[in-house]
């Protein structure tokens, strides 16, 4: 089963993700801040990770890059409620940037295709 | 679009942390665009003066390896932006800001300061070496690559097969599209029709900044990449047919223009005495392109009659470049380039030489095909360059038998045999 780490400081929407996540059969960890989050990619070797951006504390662009330089093989997915950042360059080495809605479709969507393109590369 | 506006939306990003490891003892203590060239020179000071001279004035200069020398040149000879209108130079050190490691490459180096880009958003980056020696119009560089639009430019320069092996080998098509690229491959594929040359990239590249960003940040998900444009990004661009070579040489001619890359204390040495010979390959002195450096007050060179026993000895010069400063005084200098403040005493004699600045060559002293770093004091009747097996025991000798003695050596102890 694919792990999925999701980072992001507000409780609600780490609760709906992750009933949706394992709804659609992936194991789910979350961390409620950035430095929690990269504590996590070391020692639980997620196969994908859900950054919201906007977070106190360190934000979800300069945990991108640490995430990268920890292991660049993790997909990253940025999640924010804000569009704008898709035109800061620091966000480009995400695999993907889906903007925050009540409807996860998309989000659950992006995450399927991360994680099978991510265990076809390996097979 | 005019080649002003494109200069104008351009960014430099000048790559200056090169350690020169080959180039050792001349970069003990300084990266390699710092290592001083043609008297008065600094390396960097080529790819500095190419830019403002091609009306480019918005630079970065990426520094990392012992950059204090470099840091302390440009900020006592390069302050000469309009800040408040726009221009700057700034020196950025590794910052860490996107990670905690050194530069692993020279893609990573601009991956590290992608900020710097976002900040700026200029239409184009121009990525350049800052340990070249040549002379270049950035401008028409920005006009081939606007013109022929593909996702990066890079300048390639036409070199002899021989040596080719240290550079990226390129293959274009009728319309410059680079078709085939090999980094440092053990045999280079020649030019078609000339068995003798090799078309190689200069390290002078041009993307439309969302492109770079783009293949900056598909390299750095990528794995097994190394992180360099030579040996991933160009490879993966030409594959994709994304590349265009623009062809470093004289338009009415079609003759390969002066570009050298001082790789090896050879190439350093030969690089210098072609600016003594009497028509140089590279002419300092084109008043349409001068290269700046800088210049500290000292007094002019001279030369003079030194005092001996006999009575006076004339101080002679020939075919040499001499620093300002620099005082000749009863000796004889021939085929040299001789630093700032540099003495040379009644009967000494050197010849196809470099000294640097404030080098002093003590009376009946002898310098033959040797390069003596900052502030040496050779002692009376020292012979340097006459006895390789003897000078090997003290000094650096280059493949090609030259004498290389390293900044600050204190020779005050050495036996001279002529003395």
């Amino acid at each position: 089963m694919s792990k999925v780490l999701i980072v992001d400081d507000e409780p609600h929407l780490r609760l709906l993700y992750e009933t949706e996540l394992r709804r659609a059969g992936f194991e789910t960890m979350t961390a409620c801040n950035a430095v929690q989050g990269l504590e996590f990619v070391e020692t639980m070797k997620p196969d994908l990770v859900i950054l919201d951006i906007r977070m106190a504390g360190m934000d979800g662009i300069e945990a991108l890059q640490r995430i990268l330089e920890r292991d660049n093989s993790v997909p990253v997915v940025l999640n924010t409620a804000y569009s704008s950042y898709k035109d800061n360059y620091l966000t480009w080495a995400a695999d993907a940037y889906v903007t925050k809605s009540s409807d996860v479709t998309e989000l659950l969507d992006t995450v399927k295709d991360l994680v099978e393109t991510r265990t076809t590369a390996r097979n | 679009m005019s080649i002003r506006q494109l200069v104008r939306d351009t960014l430099a990003l000048v790559l200056a942390g090169g350690q020169g490891e080959r180039l050792y003892p001349l970069t003990r203590d300084r990266s390699k665009p710092a290592v001083p060239f043609g008297s008065a020179y600094r390396i960097i000071d080529f790819t500095l003066s190419n830019c403002i001279n091609s009306g480019l004035r918005q630079i970065y200069v990426l520094t990392q390896y012992k950059s204090y020398s470099l840091d302390k040149h440009l900020q006592r000879g390069w302050n000469i932006f309009s800040y408040e209108s726009g221009e700057f130079l700034y020196r950025i050190p590794p910052q860490h800001r996107v990670g905690q490691k050194w530069y692993q490459g020279t893609a990573d180096a601009v991956y590290q300061n992608i900020y710097l880009l976002e900040n700026r958003r200029p239409a184009h980056v121009l990525i350049l070496s800052g340990d070249h020696i040549y002379r270049m119009d950035y401008g028409e560089l920005l006009g081939f690559h606007a013109g022929h639009k593909g996702c990066m430019t890079l300048s390639a320069a036409v070199v002899p097969r021989e040596g080719a092996n240290e550079f990226g080998i390129l293959e274009v098509d009728e319309s410059w599209r680079v078709i085939g690229f090999e980094e440092k491959p053990e045999n280079p594929k020649t030019i078609p029709g000339d068995p003798d040359h090799c078309l190689v990239n200069m390290g002078v590249y041009i993307f439309d900044t969302e492109n770079l960003v783009r293949e900056l940040s598909h390299d750095v998900k990528r794995q097994g990449s190394r992180h360099d444009f030579g040996r991933d990004i160009i490879p993966e661009l030409v594959n994709c047919g994304e590349v265009f070579a623009y062809p470093f040489r004289d338009e009415e001619t079609g003759v390969s223009r002066y570009w050298r890359d001082i790789g090896t204390l050879d190439s350093y040495y030969a690089a210098n005495m072609d600016l003594v010979s009497r028509r140089p390959s590279f002419d300092l002195y084109d008043q349409s392109w001068l290269f700046r450096a800088w210049q500290p007050p000292v007094p002019p060179c001279k030369s003079v009659h030194g005092f001996t026993e006999d009575g006076t000895l004339p101080g002679t010069v020939e075919d040499s470049i001499v620093g300002g400063g620099a005082v000749v005084s009863g000796g004889h200098v021939e085929r040299s380039l001789l630093g700032r403040g540099v003495r040379v005493n009644s009967y000494s004699k050197v010849s196809d030489s470099i000294l640097m600045d404030n080098v002093d060559i003590g009376r009946y002293a002898k310098v033959q095909r040797a390069i003596i770093d900052k502030n040496v004091v050779i002692p009376e009747g020292m012979e340097i360059g006459f006895d390789l097996e003897r000078d090997r025991r003290l000094f650096n000798i280059s493949a090609g038998g030259i004498v290389v003695v390293p900044k600050d050596m204190d020779l005050s102890d050495q036996e001279s045999p002529g003395a």
